[in-house]
């Protein structure tokens, strides 16, 4: 709807013709239309000139005061407190690593807002800078930023990517860790949690790659553990609690979440749904569980940032490259409970699992 | 250095996505048709380009191909429209909502094109020419002939006898009807140009990416429209300047806006809201030099 608005606004607001000729006026805008040029250019001179000495980081011309000191670029695709969460984990990784911001590596950050052509276009800016180091969070960020790299084989770690193999980033001067989710992880929490559970509901969009492998596992790996999967897809946000209620109407035990971040965009309000139809919805990572998620065998982005920061660390300080190190995926999972949460669905949890869980109530 | 490698990628951005701001131009400014086709062609042409790719396909051959389904989802959306009676908006609507699934089926929900794969910028013809140049510089080399040429096969065909027709159908389609042309026909055939058009500008953005995702298309058509807006407003009084040139500064225009907001190192959330800003400034310059507001 709001396009259909746009494009009417739009074609009210234009009304002009460009092809009737005016002979006489031909010379005079021939000037003014060089002098527009020029200023356009001038204008941008002024602005990335500008920029680039506000930010401090253009290395290569060797110039400015800090040049010896490398600078990393991050791009993260949007925000997400998920992909929010690596960044700050990156960054504590390296200072673990015993490499001090402002002494031994700068960075700048940027967010391409969900918008894939803006990731290019962040990448190119990397690139033109020279960057020491670019990080990558999410794909389509990574994508973007190893095809600027590919030039000046600027090396790049990336993070939040669920299967770097499919995506063409496990080779090249190219690492960085992987969230895959800890499907089997999951499946055994919901087998404990609730013994008499036969169907799990899941909704996931269907463009998602992330989404779509995480649904091939569960339903490969949902039966040994007695499950059958109820999985339903969706192609837009907008379209996410029509599934929910459809999953609800199709009488599930219990729904478990992905990383989808459509279905995760709008969780409170399936939230709402399944606690009045009583169904306990699984989380596939902490911040999902404080929102209102009974339990999740999860990943902590945090420690996953922290794990890509040491492997950025390695290639700064020249003990390893990229090219050198495979990527990694993280083996332990935590297990993250929601009492409240739980005490309405009615569930009580296992000693075993009540022990070593970490309670994210808000 | 910093500056002129900023310069020439951004330039490279401007040229590529040239392409599909002709093929808006097209159907928005010549045919007056909002076409939303674009969110859906846009991915078909990067779906296709990727598949045959990695089926080892020459990647040329691969860039018409690219266009020429292209140039078929404009047929849907003009066959629908024009043939069907529905309405302009929601014909766009239908074939791009059914392109999304289409995307899918050739491509799954993304493909990536490896290094060792050529692709326009490296493949044999380019490399014996610009062989010495780093690939930034093929890039911009190869783009720029691009929008160019395209411009100018474009430039020709407005000009034949089938162009002008075209374009009294968007300004006084009663004319195309008393010369005893059918005025549906040549709408259809504007789609098909104009779709050819955006799907070859999206087999260009995968081969320079490398990767081709199903969620590309959002906002494409956005994307366009401001572009020919933009370039046609820069251009208002200039009126020795073709539209097709308008379009492309236009393209160039707005990638070199977002370069700057990203260059200005602003807080990263406030990037969009710069260029709205950017563009509010020169869609307002642009109105006032005809005489201050036209809504008061």
């Amino acid at each position: 709807m709001y396009t259909c608005f746009l494009l009417g606004r739009l074609h009210d607001l234009d009304e002009m013709r460009l092809d009737h000729l005016d002979e006489k006026k031909g010379e005079g805008s021939m000037k003014k239309f060089l002098a527009m040029t020029m200023a356009v250019v001038l204008g941008m001179v002024a602005l990335t000139g500008c920029g680039t000495s506000n930010d401090n980081n253009g290395g290569t011309e060797g110039e400015t005061a800090n040049a010896d000191i490398p600078v990393i670029g991050i791009s993260q695709y949007g925000q997400h407190a998920s992909l929010d969460n690596c960044r700050e984990g990156f960054l504590k990784g390296l200072e673990e690593s015993g490499l001090e911001e402002g002494k031994d590596f700068t960075y700048e950050y940027q967010n391409a807002g969900f918008d894939d052509n803006i990731a290019t276009q962040i990448a190119q800016n990397f690139s033109a800078k020279n960057v020491d180091l670019m990080c990558a969070i999410a794909t389509p960020s990574a994508t973007a930023c190893y095809a600027a790299a590919e030039d000046k084989n600027i090396p790049v770690i990336f993070t939040a990517i669920t299967d770097p193999v499919k995506a063409s980033l496990d080779t090249g001067n190219i690492t960085g860790t992987s969230d895959k989710l800890p499907v089997e992880a999951q499946l055994e929490l919901i087998r404990a949690l609730q013994p008499e559970a036969k169907t799990i509901g899941i909704l996931y969009t269907t463009s998602e790659p992330n989404s779509v492998s995480a649904i091939e596992e569960y339903k490969e790996k949902g039966p040994d553990y007695g499950f059958t999967i109820e999985a339903v897809g969706v192609t837009q946000q907008a379209e996410v609690l029509q599934a929910a209620d459809s999953v609800i109407a199709k009488g599930v035990d219990c729904i478990s979440n992905l990383t989808d971040n459509n279905v995760v965009g709008v969780l409170p309000s399936i939230l709402e749904k399944t606690n009045d139809a009583k169904i306990p919805v699984y989380g596939s990572e902490i911040e999902q569980v404080k929102l209102g998620c009974v339990a999740s065998a999860g990943i902590d982005y945090i420690a996953l940032g922290k794990q890509t920061g040491a492997m950025a660390a390695k290639v700064l300080k020249g003990e390893a490259t990229a090219e050198e190190m495979p990527y990694e995926t993280i083996t332990s999972f935590d297990t993250y409970i929601n009492s409240k949460a739980l005490t309405d669905m009615e569930i009580t949890v296992p000693s075993d699992i009540a022990e070593k869980a970490i309670e994210a109530e808000k | 250095m910093v500056f002129l490698d900023l310069l020439i990628s951004t330039l490279t951005q401007g040229f590529i996505y040239a392409l599909l701001s002709y093929g808006v131009f097209i159907t928005y400014k010549i045919l007056d048709f909002p076409d939303l086709t674009v969110d859906g062609s846009f991915p078909l042409g990067a779906a296709i380009t990727a598949v045959l790719l990695v089926n080892g396909m020459d990647p040329y051959l691969v860039l018409l191909i690219s266009a020429a389904v292209g140039a078929l989802a404009g047929l849907a959306t003009g066959f629908i429209h024009v043939r069907l009676g529905v309405r302009d908006l929601l014909a766009g609507i239908i074939t791009m909502t059914a392109l999304f699934s289409v995307n899918l089926q050739i491509a799954g929900s993304n493909l990536a094109v490896e290094r060792a794969i050529d692709t326009i910028f490296t493949a044999k013809p380019v490399m014996v020419i610009l062989g010495p140049m780093s690939l930034m510089m093929r890039k911009f080399i190869v783009t720029l002939v691009l929008a160019l040429l395209v411009k100018l096969l474009l430039d020709l065909y407005l000009k034949t006898k089938s162009g002008l027709l075209l374009r009294a159908v968007g300004d006084n389609s009663t004319l195309v009807t008393t010369l005893a042309k059918d005025k549906g026909t040549m709408k259809i055939l504007g789609l098909v140009i104009a779709n050819g058009l955006v799907a070859l500008c999206g087999s260009v953005v995968c081969q320079e990416q490398r990767a081709f995702a199903s969620t590309m298309g959002t906002g494409q058509v956005v994307f366009g429209l401001a572009t020919v807006i933009i370039g046609t407003t820069l251009f208002r009084r200039f009126s020795f300047v073709k539209g097709t040139t308008a379009v492309l500064v236009g393209s160039v225009f707005y990638k070199i806006c977002i370069q700057v907001a990203i260059s200005l190192g602003l807080p990263a959330n406030l990037l969009k809201l710069v260029m709205a800003v950017l563009f509010l400034a020169v869609l307002i310059l642009g109105e006032k030099k005809k005489g201050g507001a036209k809504y008061a």
